[in-house]
C-alpha cells in the first residue's frame, strides 16, 4: 500500500518533469532548440531520458513497479472481501456498551420479537445472522458496497494500465499526406518517416486505403478558422470503395481498426513543365510553410515546394515559391503589412531553377551547392513562363525551350493516422473507475446488534449498533430502525409518539 | 438584441458580479469581525445579487458568441468563479449552516474575475474547430466543477482549517499553562462528530477554546474532507471526459500535454490524500499539507498550463 502509492508519487514527479521539460515526442523543434540554447544541460537532459520521459526506461520501470506493488496487495484484498461476504455476521459479546445503544419494551414474546427485527433489517438491505445458538439475538451488518467498490475502483485502475500497454505497444500513429483526386494506402512506406509504433507492434498494415476527393477549409471573416473537412473515400484491402464520408476536426473515420483523424492541410499545385510545347512533368507538388514569426498570421507565410526534374541533362531543381492569394503578396510588398491567405485568389509562383548534379533525393529539399543557377521567374495561374528567360508566352504560343507552368492548384489533408487496439479496454476500465469510486467513496459500512429478553411486561427489546464511517448519518438512521424494529413487535405508534415526546 | 448587445449585457453583468462579490466579502469579514446577524443578512443578499448578475454574465456570453459560454481562459475564470459561490451559498451556508466563511470563498471568486478581466479578456466569438466538439462541453462543465470543489476544500477551508488549528493550539497551550492538563484523546476517524456541537453562530459560554467566530478545527478538517471526497470523482470524470476529446480530436485519448500531465498530478495528489485519511487515518494538519499540495498543482494545471507552457490544450488553434 504505502510502495504503491510513493510509487504512484513518483509517477507524477516524473510527469512534472515531463512538463516542463520540452517532450521529444510533441515538440522536437522545441527540443533542438533548448539543445542549441544549453549544449551541456542538454547533453545531459538527453542522457537522462529527460527529452521523453513517458518513453524512457525508468518510466516503464517505475509503472512497472506500481503494477506490481499494486497487484501485490488487490489480491490478499481481494480474498479477505470474499471471505467476508462469505462469512455470517458476528455477535456481540456485550451491545450496551456501543455509543448507539437503545432498549425498548415491547408486548411480544422474544422469538416475535426477533423476527420482526430480522425482517425490518433484511428489507434494508442488512446482511443477518440469528444466534447460533439459539439464543434470541440477531447481528446484522450492510455496506460491504463500500469494499467492493474501492476493489473494483483498483482493480479498473490497473486494467487502465493494460489498457494503455496493450494498445499503444501493438498500435502505431503516423501521418498521411493526401493530395485531392489521390489514393493513400495503409503500407509501411507511404508514412515518409511519420510512424511512430509501439514496442510490440509486429508490422501489420493492414492495406487500407483513403482516397481524397476534396478538401476544404473555411473560415470566418475575421480570419478565424470555422472548419476543416476532408472528403473521403475509405478503400478495403482489394481496393473496394467501402464508405463515403468527411472527415474533420473532432469528427475522425474509421476502416479496418485504423483511424483517420483531421490534423492539417496544405496547397499542392500542379506543376507542369515543357520541353518544347510536350509535357515531361506533371505533378501535384506538396508545399510547405515555414512556422510565422510571432504576430504574423501563420497563412500569410508563403508556401514552398520543391520539383526535381533528373531525367534533363543536366539535371536541374526548381525551388518554388507559392503565394495563393496574390493581394496578400501585393500587401506586404506596398505596405509591409501581413494578411492571412484564406482561399485561393489569383495565385502566383516564384521559382528559381538549378542546373547541376541533383545530390539531395529528399522530395522536400533541394541542396544547390554542387549546382548553379540558370533562371527566375514568376508565374501566374494560366500563365506559361519560359524557365531560362522568365519570361511569359503569349497565349497559345509554344517555346522550344523549358516551360512552366501550373494549370491547376490542389490542396492536400494531413491525416493523422493511428491504431490503437486497446482504447475500448481503457474506457471500459475507465467506467468501471468511475463506478468504483462512488460507493467507495460514499457508501459507509454499518453494523447492528439486536437481543431480545423477556421480562413482566413483555420483552425488552436491546439495540446496539456502530458505523465505522459516516457516523452523524447512521445516528439518525438508528434511531429510526429502532423504531421500526419496535413498531414491527407490536409495540403501539400511538404510545412510542407518547414516549418520544415525554422523553425529549 | 444583436451580438453586440448581448456581448454588452454580459460584460455589464460582470461588472456588477464582481462589484457585488466585493462588497459581499467585505460584508462578510464584517460579520466575521463584529458578529451583527443584520452584517451577515446583508452580506448574503448581496453575494446572491452577485451570483445572479455572474449566471446573467455567463447566459449572455454565450447568446452574444452563439455557443456555450466555456471557450477561453476568461470564460472559464468567470465559471469558475460562479461555481465556487453558489458552492459556498449551497453546501456551506445551506447545507452546514455555517455563515462564517463567506468572504474566503468570495475572495477566491474575486480574484479569479479580476484576473480574468485583466489578462485573459477576449471578446465573444466563435470557436475554433479543435474546440467545437460535444465532449468539450462535458468536459469543461466536469472540469469546473472538479475544480471549484478543489479550490472550496483544498483550498478554503484547507487555510482556514490550518489558521484555526494554530489559534486552538495556542489557547490550548495558554490553557495548559494555567491549570493541570485536560485529558486529550480520541480515535481517529474522519466522520466522527466532535465532542461539541459544531454550531458556529452560537458561541456557548465558557467555551474557552473556541472564543473565535471560525468554526472549530475539527469542523473546518471535516467539511474539508467531505468537499473533496466529493471533488474526486468529479474530477476523475473530467479527466476521463477529456481523454474521450481527445481521441475524437487529436486521434489520442492521452498523450502526456502538459494540461493532461497537470491534471493527473492533481488527481494523483488527492488519491493520496483520500488514502491517508482512510487507511493511514490521517487527519488534521499532516492530510491538510497534501490537500494544500493538491490546490497549488491545481491552480498550475488551470493558470500556468495554460499561459505559460505550450501544449495543444494552449487553444492557441488548429
Ligand atoms: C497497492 C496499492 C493500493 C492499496 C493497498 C490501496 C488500498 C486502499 C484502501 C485500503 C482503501 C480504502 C478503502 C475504503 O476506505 O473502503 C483505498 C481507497 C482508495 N484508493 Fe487505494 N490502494 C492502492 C493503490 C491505489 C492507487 C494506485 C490509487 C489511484 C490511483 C488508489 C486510489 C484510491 C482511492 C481513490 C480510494 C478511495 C479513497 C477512500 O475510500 O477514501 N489506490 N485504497
Amino acid at each position: 500500500m504505502r510502495t504503491a502509492l510513493i510509487l504512484l508519487l513518483m509517477l507524477a514527479l516524473a510527469s512534472v518533469a515531463g512538463s516542463l521539460v520540452p517532450q521529444w515526442p510533441n515538440s522536437p523543434e522545441r527540443v533542438v532548440r533548448f539543445q542549441l540554447d544549453h549544449p551541456l544541460v542538454g547533453a545531459f537532459y538527453g542522457r537522462a531520458g529527460l527529452f521523453d520521459v513517458f518513453g524512457s526506461w525508468w518510466f516503464v520501470l517505475i509503472t512497472t513497479l506500481l503494477f506490481v506493488s499494486l497487484v501485490a496487495c488487490l489480491f490478499p484484498r481481494t480474498r479477505a472481501l470474499v471471505r467476508a461476504l462469505r462469512q455470517r455476521p458476528v455477535q456481540a459479546r456485550e451491545i450496551d456498551s456501543f455509543r448507539l445503544y437503545e432498549e425498548r419494551v415491547v408486548p411480544a414474546d422474544p422469538a416475535r420479537v426477533i423476527d420482526g427485527s430480522r425482517r425490518v433489517l433484511r428489507r434494508r438491505m442488512f446482511r443477518v445472522a440469528r444466534d447460533d445458538d439459539g439464543r434470541p439475538a440477531l447481528a446484522a451488518e450492510k455496506g460491504a458496497l463500500r469494499e467492493v467498490g474501492s476493489l473494483l475502483f483498483h482493480w479498473a485502475f490497473l486494467l487502465i494500465v493494460v489498457g494503455v500497454i496493450y494498445g499503444k505497444g501493438t498500435g502505431f500513429t503516423g501521418r498521411a499526406v493526401v493530395v485531392e483526386g489521390k489514393t493513400w494506402i495503409d503500407a509501411q512506406a507511404n508514412y515518409d518517416g511519420q510512424l511512430r509504433t509501439g514496442r510490440f507492434f509486429n508490422g501489420d498494415f493492414t492495406g487500407a486505403g483513403i482516397h481524397l476527393r476534396g478538401f476544404e477549409d473555411t473560415y470566418r471573416r475575421s480570419g478565424q478558422p470555422m472548419d476543416f473537412v476532408s472528403h473521403v473515400d475509405l478503400l478495403d484491402a482489394q481496393g473496394n470503395v467501402v464508405k463515403q464520408t468527411d472527415i474533420r476536426v473532432n469528427d475522425p473515420a474509421s476502416i479496418d481498426g485504423i483511424e483517420f483523424f483531421q490534423y492539417g492541410f496544405g496547397w499542392a499545385p500542379v506543376v507542369e513543365v515543357r520541353r518544347g510545347g510536350e509535357v515531361i512533368s506533371s505533378e501535384p507538388i506538396t508545399f510547405v510553410q515555414d512556422t510565422a514569426p510571432e504576430g504574423v498570421p501563420q497563412l500569410a507565410m508563403p508556401w514552398h515546394g520543391i520539383l526535381k526534374l533528373p531525367f534533363l541533362d543536366p539535371e536541374a531543381g526548381l525551388t518554388l515559391e507559392l503565394w495563393p492569394d496574390s493581394r496578400a503578396w501585393l500587401q506586404l510588398r506596398t505596405t509591409g503589412e501581413s494578411v492571412a491567405m484564406t482561399g485561393e485568389f489569383q495565385p502566383i509562383m516564384f521559382f528559381k531553377v538549378f542546373r547541376g548534379d541533383l545530390t539531395d533525393t529528399s522530395p522536400l529539399s533541394l541542396d544547390t551547392s554542387v549546382m548553379r543557377q540558370a533562371g527566375r521567374g514568376v508565374v501566374g495561374a494560366g500563365q506559361t513562363v519560359d524557365l531560362r528567360t522568365g519570361e511569359a508566352l503569349a497565349e497559345g504560343a509554344s517555346s522550344k525551350g523549358l516551360t512552366i507552368s501550373f494549370p491547376e492548384l490542389r490542396q492536400y489533408s494531413v491525416l493523422q493516422v493511428s491504431r490503437d487496439r486497446g482504447v475500448p479496454m481503457v474506457l471500459l476500465a475507465a467506467i468501471l473507475v468511475l463506478l468504483g469510486l462512488l460507493p467507495a467513496l460514499y457508501t459507509s459500512r454499518r453494523k447492528v446488534w439486536v437481543r431480545a429478553e423477556p421480562n413482566e411486561n413483555g420483552t425488552v427489546l436491546k439495540v446496539g449498533g456502530f458505523a465505522l464511517q459516516r457516523k452523524p448519518q447512521f445516528d439518525e438512521e438508528f434511531s429510526k430502525l429502532v423504531d421500526a424494529m419496535a413498531r414491527a413487535a407490536g409495540e403501539v405508534p400511538a404510545v412510542e409518539e407518547k414516549e418520544r415526546v415525554s422523553s425529549r | 438584441m444583436t451580438d453586440l448587445q448581448w456581448g454588452r449585457v454580459s460584460n455589464d453583468a460582470f461588472n456588477v458580479a464582481l462589484f457585488s462579490y466585493v462588497a459581499a466579502m467585505v460584508g462578510y469579514f464584517a460579520y466575521l469581525a463584529f458578529r451583527r446577524t443584520s452584517f451577515w443578512a446583508i452580506a448574503r443578499t448581496v453575494a446572491s445579487v452577485g451570483l445572479f448578475a455572474n449566471v446573467v454574465c455567463v447566459v449572455t456570453r454565450g447568446f452574444a458568441a452563439h455557443r456555450v459560454p466555456w471557450g477561453n481562459m476568461y470564460e472559464y475564470s468567470v465559471l469558475l468563479a460562479l461555481l465556487v459561490v453558489a458552492g459556498y451559498l449551497l453546501i456551506v451556508e445551506g447545507y452546514y449552516k455555517i455563515h462564517t466563511l463567506g468572504g474566503f470563498a468570495l475572495m477566491f471568486s474575486v480574484f479569479t474575475m479580476a484576473i480574468a478581466v485583466s489578462f485573459l479578456y477576449v471578446g465573444p466569438g466563435p470557436l475554433v474547430p479543435a474546440l467545437n466538439s460535444y465532449w468539450i462541453k462535458i468536459h469543461v462543465v466536469a472540469a469546473i466543477s472538479g475544480s471549484s470543489l478543489f479550490a472550496l476544500g483544498g483550498g478554503v477551508l484547507t487555510i482556514l482549517f490550518l489558521v484555526q488549528d494554530r489559534r486552538e493550539r495556542r489557547q490550548v497551550a495558554t490553557l495548559r499553562a494555567q491549570e493541570p492538563p485536560p485529558i486529550m484523546g480520541g480515535s481517529v476517524d474522519v466522520d466522527a462528530p466532535p465532542d461539541f456541537a459544531p454550531d458556529a453562530d452560537e458561541p456557548t459560554a465558557g467555551d474557552v477554546v473556541r472564543r473565535g467566530v471560525l468554526p472549530t478545527a475539527a469542523t473546518l478538517d471535516r467539511m474539508a474532507y467531505r468537499v473533496i471526497a466529493f471533488a474526486f470523482p468529479v474530477w476523475t470524470f473530467a479527466v476521463i471526459a477529456g481523454a474521450i476529446w481527445a481521441q475524437r480530436a487529436w486521434g489520442r485519448y492521452w498523450g502526456w500535454d502538459p494540461k493532461e500531465t497537470w491534471s493527473f498530478v492533481t488527481w494523483v495528489i488527492y488519491a493520496g490524500y483520500l488514502h491517508a485519511r482512510s487507511t493511514s487515518g490521517w487527519k488534521g494538519r499532516p492530510a491538510a499539507v497534501i490537500a494544500l499540495v493538491g490546490f497549488v498543482s491545481l491552480l498550475i494545471t488551470y493558470y500556468a498550463v495554460n499561459l505559460w507552457i505550450v501544449g495543444l490544450h494552449s487553444y492557441k488553434g488548429f
